[in-house]
């Protein structure tokens, strides 16, 4: 373990030559939950920090770290690189989904720099 | 002072001597991360106080404490001595009212 994240210290992170692509996130989290609504989103622009919504039916009754669990640990050996450095994990029901539904997306970086540290914000109703 | 090394049991303590813990990169007040100061956040919103650990304290916290927990990434959130999750698990359950909910449920003994 600590070997591995050494040698994730020392890789070149921002090179977006070894940076994943959503599609590559996408494809891997349908490997552990094949039925499922997967959206991603770089939050960063830098390849590296992750929003991933997972909807999916069989979450239903389940602990949300319990649905977390199996996708954690199929990234982890990516984790461990830093070739996945950070990921804002959502695992929700089709009706937690709607409910959350305009949600932006947290921004860590964005956050840090406008100093607001918090919560997600709904986004504006458009006017019909 | 007495010496943290970061042991297995020295972590279980501190989750089971406190109802809120939260690993963290940085401190509430000064968060070296978005996702923990995130966490933090949500942990400040409820009336209950909690114990932060700054895992940039020292080079051996993060590999210790992620193999204590078995868990990879960083914040961690433990209530009542169970890990709940990052970050995002913390929000969700103090949006739905579930955090709160655990809180009450349990009252602390003594």
């Amino acid at each position: 373990m600590t070997e591995l994240i050494a040698r994730g210290l020392k890789s070149d992170r921002f090179s977006p030559t070894f940076m994943p692509t959503a599609e590559w996130m996408v494809d891997e989290v349908k490997k552990v939950y094949p039925d499922a609504e997967v959206e991603v989103m770089d939050t960063t622009g830098t390849g590296d920090h992750w929003f991933v919504k997972v909807v999916d039916s069989s979450f239903e009754g389940m602990r949300l770290i319990q649905r977390q669990k199996p996708i954690i640990s199929h990234f982890k050996p990516h984790i461990a690189t830093n070739y996945v450095h950070a990921l804002d994990l959502k695992c929700w029901t089709p009706e937690q989904a709607k409910e959350k539904e305009g949600d932006t997306p947290f921004s860590p970086h964005e956050a840090r720099r406008s100093g607001f540290v918090g919560l997600q914000v709904k986004r504006e109703n458009k006017e019909e | 002072m007495t010496e943290f090394n970061w042991t297995a049991a020295e972590l279980q303590k501190i989750v089971d001597e406190n109802r809120l813990v939260l690993f963290m990169k940085g401190t509430p007040e000064q968060p070296q991360c978005g996702f923990s100061s995130r966490a933090a956040m949500v942990f400040q919103q409820l009336e209950q106080p909690f114990v932060s650990v700054n895992i940039l304290s020292d080079p051996r916290a993060i590999p210790s404490v992620c193999e204590w927990s078995d868990w990879p990434t960083m914040p961690q959130c433990f209530v009542d001595g169970e890990l709940i999750g990052g970050s995002d698990i913390a929000l969700d359950m103090y949006e739905s009212g579930e955090l709160q909910q655990m809180i009450d449920e349990k009252p602390q003994e003594g």
